[in-house]
């Protein structure tokens, strides 16, 4: 293992009864590293990510954060260095934006409410809803949803951030926003687990791109190397489907 | 003396039944609301075990599916025996275990309502379970309940009345000790017993529905 990982996924498999949705994945990030992981629908990168957090248990396989295996006793402490953004956002919809960003501050590190406030401001600023800051998420589109959930998980002060499918749920004006925060957060050095179909981002923000299907890695190498030339058929065969598409 | 001077005298005897229904709705609600919510939070996050499940719907079916007046007579005639029980202390007992298991049922959908992403965002960031049912589940779950748990309270300060038929010395029994004392006027009697029922049931309406209220956010309100 190497020391400088960030996050270290070792060989994770994972079945639903007879189907094997997760084949034995390994993949490892730098600090500051942002790895996007494409794929076909049903190909395994959601119950990846949750396997990440244990959100999914995986069957086998470790996840290691900053060196630190991932146990039932410490799940609680390793999801809260590890900010996870939905597709559908979750916002607490009980609560308005402060709130959600404060909430788990407060709740999971104990924060006060001076100092949770203080920083939720500052992660509302980062993604340009600090005047929100009193509306409810019934009150707020898709796209300002997503950006509050991304404050939310940054507030934390996350060490990694999972991203599933982002701006899936978004109509289609709305996911520039969305995708600009996360290309700022990859620009300022966030070390980010990125599933989406959005290849201007892939292209543009991820150090690695990895191709998953029927729950393997496929294969995985540098924009470039996969957008220009990529050995495989598969690849070449996906990416030529979400061009037509996006 | 008529009618209206006799009810003008013992006016203090029907607040005082009065009193004695709403002391016995407050202790089968609360009863209620802690059993019914127990009994909901080991259904939806307890063990699976049948051993432990089964039972419980058993509980909810035999205190749904039987009417009050035999409950309160086993409650208080049935454990007499057993039991040195005060004919308001059983009726306490019949109507609180009965509530339960109707306000069990309002919990247990009120928290089905709230979509299954709003657990698992709070465990993604890190919220054990029961921080995540105590902060997040249970505020919106409260909203999808108060709409018909101010049913069950206007039903159930209506069921205090039967309290009547175990000797508790409620609302109604005190109406009924006027009437015998003063033969006949059932109709004026039981005019004003029903009118200081319908004002506490309004009452309880009003304040349960302020607070709805007060408790609506964008997304939640009815
Ligand atoms: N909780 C579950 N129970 C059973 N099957 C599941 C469950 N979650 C996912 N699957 C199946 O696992 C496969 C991979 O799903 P998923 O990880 O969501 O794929 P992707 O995110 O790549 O679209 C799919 O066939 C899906 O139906
Ligand atoms: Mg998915």
């Amino acid at each position: 293992m190497s020391e400088s990982l960030v996050l270290d996924v070792r060989n994770v498999t994972k079945r639903y009864d007879s189907l094997e949705v997760l084949k034995g994945i390994s993949l490892g990030l730098n600090k500051g590293e942002t790895k996007v992981v494409i794929g076909p629908s049903g190909s395994g990168k959601s119950t990846l990510l949750r396997c990440v957090n244990h959100l999914t248990k995986p069957d086998a396989g470790e996840i290691y954060l900053e060196g630190e295996a991932i146990r039932d006793a410490n799940i609680n402490a390793m999801r809260a260095r590890m900010g996870f953004v939905f597709q559908d956002f979750n916002l607490f919809s009980h609560l308005n934006v402060l709130d959600n960003v404060r909430i788990c501050q407060m709740k999971v590190k104990g924060a006060d409410k001076k100092t949770a406030t203080h920083r939720a401001q500052q992660e509302l600023a980062r993604v340009g809803l600090e005047e929100k800051a009193s509306a409810y998420p019934a009150e707020l589109s898709g796209g300002q949803q997503q950006r509050v959930s991304i404050a939310r998980a940054l507030a934390m002060d996350p060490v990694v951030l999972l991203f599933d499918e982002p701006t899936s749920a978004l109509d289609p004006e709305l996911t520039g926003e969305v995708v600009r925060v996360m290309q700022q957060l990859a620009a300022e050095g966030m070390t980010m687990v990125v599933v989406t179909h959005e290849m201007s981002f892939a292209r543009q923000a991820a150090d690695e791109i990895i191709f998953m299907e029927n729950g393997h890695i496929v294969e995985q190498g540098s924009p470039d190397a996969m957008f220009s030339h990529s050995d495989h058929e598969r690849t070449r065969a996906f990416l030529n489907v979400i061009a037509d598409h996006g | 003396m008529d009618i209206y001077d006799v009810l003008l005298r013992d006016f203090p005897f029907l607040l005082k039944g009065l009193g004695v229904a709403l002391v016995l709705l407050a202790l089968l609600l609360v009863m209620g609301f802690i059993l019914g919510l127990a009994i909901c939070m080991i259904q939806l996050y307890g063990p699976r075990s049948r051993f432990i499940q089964w039972p419980l719907i058993a509980y909810e079916r035999v205190f749904r599916g039987i009417p009050i007046i035999i409950m309160l007579f086993i409650f208080y005639y049935g454990m007499s025996g057993l039991l040195d029980i005060t004919s308001f202390g059983a009726a306490v007992l019949a109507l609180g275990f009965r509530s339960s298991a109707y306000q069990s049922q309002i919990f247990h959908s009120a928290f089905q309502s709230v979509p299954a992403g709003q657990m698992m965002a709070a465990r993604a960031v890190g919220m054990s379970r029961v921080k995540a049912i105590r902060h997040i589940l249970f505020p919106q779950a409260a909203r999808h309940a108060i709409g018909p748990w101010t049913n069950e309270f206007s039903s159930e300060i209506k069921e205090t009345s039967l309290a009547y038929v175990i000797g508790v010395v409620e609302l109604t029994r005190q109406a009924h000790y006027i009437i015998t004392s003063t033969q006949g006027n059932v109709l004026t009697v039981f005019a004003v017993v029903a009118l200081l029922y319908f004002i506490v049931n309004r009452a309880g309406n009003s304040a349960l529905y302020a607070f709805e209220k007060k408790l609506a956010v964008p997304g939640f309100e009815k």
